[in-house]
């Protein structure tokens, strides 16, 4: 292995880790909230044509990455509301959240198919030090990358260091307690579950921003799908998506490198899926169980006076 | 005699309409529909024959066209079928997964013409079409083993049938004639159109050392590609376009490529349709295989520019000897050559022949070890050997499956 297989190893496993990081770590909080939102395929597909469209037509890219994000927000309100206040099988909900999803990024993409954006968003540091072993690799990334990076830290530190991440996980683990303690339930859910369409929605964009080099349909690929495998691979841990969402990533960009060895890309396809199973069992060990097992409450509807 | 013919001449007289002029009745109008199996946005195979119909009907009055997208093989009984119902009454079918279908369909239609492309069944109402880019492959093969610096060359194919095996081999026979050095390195995507593999191929091959891409997937990804990774290194590399016009796209790596115009084979169909010379009960050996002879397929990344006049300089640098002549001249004058020699009608120059030396490969299922003669000196491929053309040039070295 020569140090430009390894750079490129490393540069393509920071590249399509970020939006399969940024699309976990949005989960993660919704998830430790006790909302399955199995529509991020649909939230990414939505967010990715909403950022496309806005940066093409306005030229701003920065601007096509908020509206994108502000997209996949508005698609997990709908799947916050059915699962929230209508208390609807959440598995359901977020299923028909990706068909609607997938299908409006179809039709409103058609116009786009095959066109560039002129403006891009590309990494502050001169690509010209990528050459540099390894760490060249990482500097030159693009700004959202290290957005990603920086995320992970301090949702971990909300998470597990912080009143709110404590109120956050209560409600997932018990949220009857939680509410006889004078927590909104209800509000927590919502606000977490906005917050996973969010960082969708934004995982999306920076796919069809920064990442393709032009618009095709079907853009997401079934990152959405990764992303929900990642988040159980992390053990709902935003440091541990971290160097998951980039070990998948590094995954992803050796397909090509290991076919040319004879290894048929379709094996490096399922090992995300393959990895994702061996944790879960080992996860559900019952001495583990208790430790770093699935939130408690994940998945099921609240209603206050029901237990 | 004269008696008969005066009587008739009177009945004649009598008979006909006074002071009325005889009324020419228009023609009707032909009804022809198209089988698509992609999307026309796709810039590529679909979104050309797309082009191809759209000159037809824009340049024929008497023709009004249809066309159905994403058809794949479950689907193209029911569609072909519903286009019948609308009275079509001559069906493209653009895929080689359109074949049985359409067949079936013609049995049981024997009123309606058919036209299927790439495939090879035929029947008194189904004729077949096809332009092939073996010999475009070949002129991108001798500017590709021109430039390279690296000697390490790229395909991302999108499966290894025979077509594009022909292809490959036919660039690499180009290369080989410039720079028998030069490696061919191939990946397969194992889809026509797949943009994200696309880009993830061609990220490995680059990654590898290649600086030269071709390429056999419906969209502009990978010289995309090509385009930024040069923008974000400032190296050169170079690519080929393929089927549509891509070269601006990405202007500062597209050398060359392979244009199609369907139109020509199109127009030919039709019209031929309409005045009654291909009709329902004689297409049973109609077959075109589009050439650079016939116009059906043109050199180049853009339609009038077989080079990009920002590599002319560097092929014009490199020295070559011709292997036919003995000659030394440019790349850039080789290629003209070749090209006027494929044009002509008695294709005076053909890829797939041994001149001077046999052309050595190895078997598909095989490995690059075991090298055998695959044409031997003095012969020229026939068109059915192309047809199912299942070994690797000498020069590729690697193919991932």
């Amino acid at each position: 292995m020569n140090v430009q297989i390894l750079n490129f190893i490393i540069y393509q496993a920071m590249k399509s880790g970020t939006p399969l990081l940024l699309a976990t770590l949005g989960e993660i909080y919704a998830e430790r909230a006790g909302i399955l939102n199995l529509g991020i395929e649909g939230m990414m597909a939505f967010g990715a044509v909403v950022g496309f469209g806005v940066a093409y037509t306005t030229g701003n890219p920065w601007l096509g990455l908020l509206l994108g994000a502000l997209a996949g927000a508005l698609i997990s309100l709908i799947h916050a509301f059915f699962s929230i206040s209508l208390r609807v099988n959440q598995v359901v909900s977020g299923l028909a959240l990706v068909i609607l999803g997938l299908g409006i990024h179809s039709v409103m993409g058609k116009p786009y198919v095959g066109q560039k954006l002129s403006n891009t968003i590309t990494g502050i540091i001169s690509p010209s030090l990528a050459q540099i072993p390894v760490v060249g690799s990482i500097i030159v990334q693009d700004p959202i990358a290290f957005l990603g990076l920086a995320l992970s830290v301090v949702l971990w530190y909300v998470l597990f260091k912080t009143k709110y991440g404590i109120i956050l996980r209560s409600v997932g683990e018990n949220p009857a307690a939680a509410d006889a303690l004078g927590i909104n339930v209800y509000k927590v859910r919502y606000l977490a579950t906005i917050f996973g369409g969010l960082m969708a929605g934004l995982a999306g964009a920076y796919l069809s921003i920064i990442f393709r080099p032009s618009w095709t349909e079907g853009i997401t690929a079934g990152m959405g799908w990764i992303a929900i495998a990642l988040t159980i691979f992390s053990l709902w841990n935003p440091i541990h998506a971290l160097w998951a969402s980039y070990f998948f990533g590094a995954i992803s960009a050796s397909q090509y490198l290991l076919q040319g060895k004879g290894i048929p890309v379709d094996i490096l396809g399922m090992m995300p899926y393959i990895f994702t199973l061996v944790i879960v069992v080992i996860a559900s060990l019952a001495q583990l169980k208790k430790r770093i097992g699935a939130p408690e409450a994940l998945a099921v509807p609240y209603v206050r006076g029901q237990s | 005699m004269v008696v008969v013919a005066i009587v008739f001449g009177l009945i004649g007289y009598f008979a006909a309409p006074k002071g009325e002029t005889k009324v020419i009745t228009k023609p009707p109008t032909l009804k022809a529909a198209f089988i698509y199996v992609g999307d026309i946005g796709d810039y590529g195979w679909t979104h050309a024959h797309n082009v191809g119909r759209l000159w037809v009907e824009q340049h024929f009055s008497w023709l009004n066209t249809t066309y159905v997208e994403n058809v794949g093989a479950e689907d193209a009984r029911q569609v072909i079928e519903n286009l019948i119902s609308q009275g079509y009454t001559v069906i493209f079918g653009t895929s080689f997964d359109h074949m049985i279908p359409m067949k079936e369909a013609a049995e049981n239609h024997t009123d309606i013409i058919f036209f299927h492309c790439s495939g090879y069944i035929r029947r008194p109402n189904m004729g077949t079409y096809m332009a092939d880019f073996y010999q475009l492959y070949y002129l991108n093969g001798l500017m590709a083993g021109a430039l390279t610096k690296t000697n390490k060359i790229g395909y991302v194919a999108a499966h290894t049938i025979p077509e594009v095996v022909r292809h490959i081999d036919a660039f690499a026979l180009g290369i080989k004639e410039v720079n028998p050095d030069a490696k061919v390195y191939v990946r397969v995507i194992h889809a026509w159109y797949d943009p994200e593999k696309a880009q993830s191929a061609a990220n490995a091959l680059l990654a590898e050392g290649a600086d030269v891409l071709a390429f056999t997937e419906d969209s502009p990804t990978v010289l995309q590609t090509l385009e930024s990774k040069m923008k974000e290194t400032g190296t050169q590399y170079y690519g080929f376009s393929h089927y549509s016009p891509m070269q601006d796209i990405a202007p500062n790596v597209t050398v060359s490529g392979q244009l199609v115009h369907w139109e020509v084979i199109y127009a030919d169909i039709l019209s031929k349709v309409y005045a009654g010379l291909y009709t329902n009960t004689n297409l049973q050996d109609v077959d075109y295989w589009g050439l650079l002879d016939s116009g059906a397929v043109e050199l180049g990344g853009k339609p009038g520019v077989p080079i990009n006049p920002k590599f002319v300089n560097d092929l014009k640098s490199v020295t070559v000897t011709d292997k036919l002549t003995g000659e030394e001249l440019s790349v850039y004058d080789l290629v003209m050559r070749r090209l006027d020699q494929m044009k002509d009608k008695q294709m005076v120059f053909d890829p797939f022949e041994a001149y001077n030396e046999p052309i050595m490969g190895w078997p598909k299922d095989g490995s690059p070890e075991d090298l055998q003669e695959m044409i031997p000196v003095g012969h020229r491929l026939t068109y059915h050997e192309r047809l199912v053309i299942d070994w690797w040039v000498d020069n590729v070295v690697s193919v991932g499956e």
